[in-house]
């Protein structure tokens, strides 16, 4: 293993491309701890000192910005706007058939799509970022501290417009490091990036467990129970069914074609972290309702008080149960969408491959359905018990809603890591090398 | 210092204006949502043409000017109050 590391950087392509991912991280850092302008430093440290529970309405965007969002860093939105697009454009080729027919033509079809995926992260930045710093005038709501009155070095009408133009700017920054991640490095960029952002709060996140608990036992057993996640997380992710294609053979002139066998893997978790992003973000939005029609006097209406007791905290059984039933639906939903078994029936159809034992067609497109089916509800269980460690957590240990070894975090941090290393063994392996995985 | 504070400001502005319309001008790299939290598995191939190098250059040449912009308001910022 740390040979096959000594190989990747033996090898001289590889090590640039290695060390051009580290560098795109490093300026990404960076750019999250510098300040935008108009916004005061030293008052944003003082708030965030005396905070309190992590906002709820901010979590995931948190937690993908790597605490950039609250510290109003010209990089505070992050990848989140790109997230966000992506995901509209995902769901929107379902609705729209100009994008089904986008979807269908390939390589061509797929860049304009990412064309106004990018177009569409600036839109929503503009969005973002002016929401955003709106909040932030009133900050003592944004880091729940109410000594917090005023982050911001003047509330001119220019220097607000400054801030959004900047905070856009630096999204679509981050956005062209991503690219040219996926381009020139290793990995995908994107990815890349959230994982960065993601692992720099582990260290923190763990060390307020440390400090709040004061017990070095506690905090040794998590980052153990962290290890065990991580194994069953990596097992169930490598975990596949392997269906298999027999495909005839042709003869075409003098040569033979096909008559190869093969096989369709079908991932047990083929949704990977999306159902999960899905449930947070659409759980997030009776919070941010009943934050709009909260009173100050406290004499609130009847739903917003009970959304306030149930939904806020994240830690009642009423949220438990909902988030499970969102993931559930979602995992099934999202798999739908990205694998059409009709489709993969008919291109082995097309090409003369079948499934021993099973007419090709609709027989085949029927089959297809029933195991992804079946080996789904695995999946989507599978999924909907990572989500609430967290909410686990949050009740025995008191961690917060970030907890580091659970929910999204632990899924993307493993999901990254496995696609990244697995591209590097590709290349390592082109050079009749042994890889990292054995 | 309020006429170098109002120069930077104006550099700022125009530099984050030419940023993200370079940045929009690039040809977008990457395959959508399945993409990036694994799924599919697509490899990008083919290099970047001579106009989107020289992009490259004229980006990373705005994206410094508009940082060192963003660091020298902080300076200022801190040093006002």
């Amino acid at each position: 293993m740390l040979t096959a590391f000594g190989r990747a950087f033996k090898t001289p392509d590889l090590r640039r491309k290695i060390l051009f991912t580290l560098a795109i991280i490093a300026v990404y850092r960076l750019g999250a701890h510098v300040p935008t302008p108009g916004v005061s430093y030293s008052l944003i440290q003082a708030c965030q000192k005396g905070a309190g529970d992590a906002n709820d309405l901010l979590g995931l965007a948190n937690l993908f910005s790597g605490g950039a969002l609250l510290q109003l860093s010209i990089f505070a939105l992050g990848i989140m706007p790109y997230i966000t697009a992506s995901i509209i454009i995902q769901l929107l080729t379902v609705v729209i058939p100009k994008f089904e027919a986008l979807k269908k033509e390939g390589q061509a079809g797929q860049s304009k799509m990412t064309q106004y995926t990018r177009y569409l992260t600036i839109a929503l930045a503009v969005l973002q970022s002016a929401t955003f710093i709106t909040f932030a005038q009133n900050p003592s709501q944004l880091f729940a501290n109410p000594a917090c009155t005023n982050i911001l070095t003047d509330d001119s009408i220019v220097t607000i417009l400054i801030m959004v133009l900047t905070m856009t700017a630096g999204t679509g920054l981050v956005m062209w490091l991503g690219e040219l991640v996926t381009d020139k490095g290793v990995g995908n960029g994107m990815s890349i990036l959230i994982f960065t952002s993601i692992a720099a709060t582990f260290p923190g996140a763990l060390w307020a467990i440390q400090q709040k608990e004061g017990r070095w036992d506690i905090f040794l057993g998590i980052i153990l129970m962290g290890f065990v996640i991580i194994a069953l997380v990596v097992y169930v992710e490598q975990s596949q069914r392997r269906i298999p294609v027999q495909y005839a053979k042709r003869m075409v002139g003098r040569r033979v074609y096909g008559g190869t066998s093969t096989y369709i893997p079908l991932k047990v978790n083929m949704a990977g972290v999306i159902p999960v992003i899905f449930a947070s973000s659409l759980l997030a939005l009776p919070t941010l309702l009943a934050q709009f029609n909260r009173k100050a006097d406290g004499s609130s209406a009847g739903w917003v008080q009970w959304i306030d007791a149930n939904f806020a905290g994240g830690d009642t059984w009423e949220y438990a149960l909902t988030y499970i039933a969102l993931i559930l639906f979602f995992t099934f939903f999202y798999v739908s969408i990205t694998f059409n078994p009709t489709e993969v029936a008919d291109n082995m159809k097309k090409y003369g491959g079948f499934i021993p034992g099973i007419r090709a067609g609709r027989p085949t497109a029927e089959y297809l359905q029933y195991v992804l089916t079946r080996i789904t509800v695995p999946g989507a269980i599978y999924l909907a018990l990572i989500s609430i460690i967290p909410l686990i957590a949050l009740v025995l240990v008191g961690a917060n809603q970030n907890f580091p070894f659970g929910g999204t975090s632990i899924l993307i941090i493993v999901g990254v890591g496995l696609e990244t290393v697995k591209q590097i063994e590709s290349q390592l392996q082109q050079r009749h090398y042994e890889g990292f995985l054995k | 210092m309020e006429a170098v504070r109002i120069g930077l400001q104006a550099l700022l502005v125009l530099g984050g204006l030419f940023l993200t319309l370079l940045i929009l001008l690039h040809k977008g790299k990457g395959g959508g949502l399945s993409d990036m939290f694994g799924g599919g598995m697509s490899t990008s191939l083919g290099g970047s043409s001579v106009a989107e190098r020289n992009l490259d250059r004229i980006t990373i040449a705005i994206a410094v000017v508009w940082f060192t912009c963003v660091v020298a308001l902080g300076v200022l910022d801190r040093f006002a109050s």
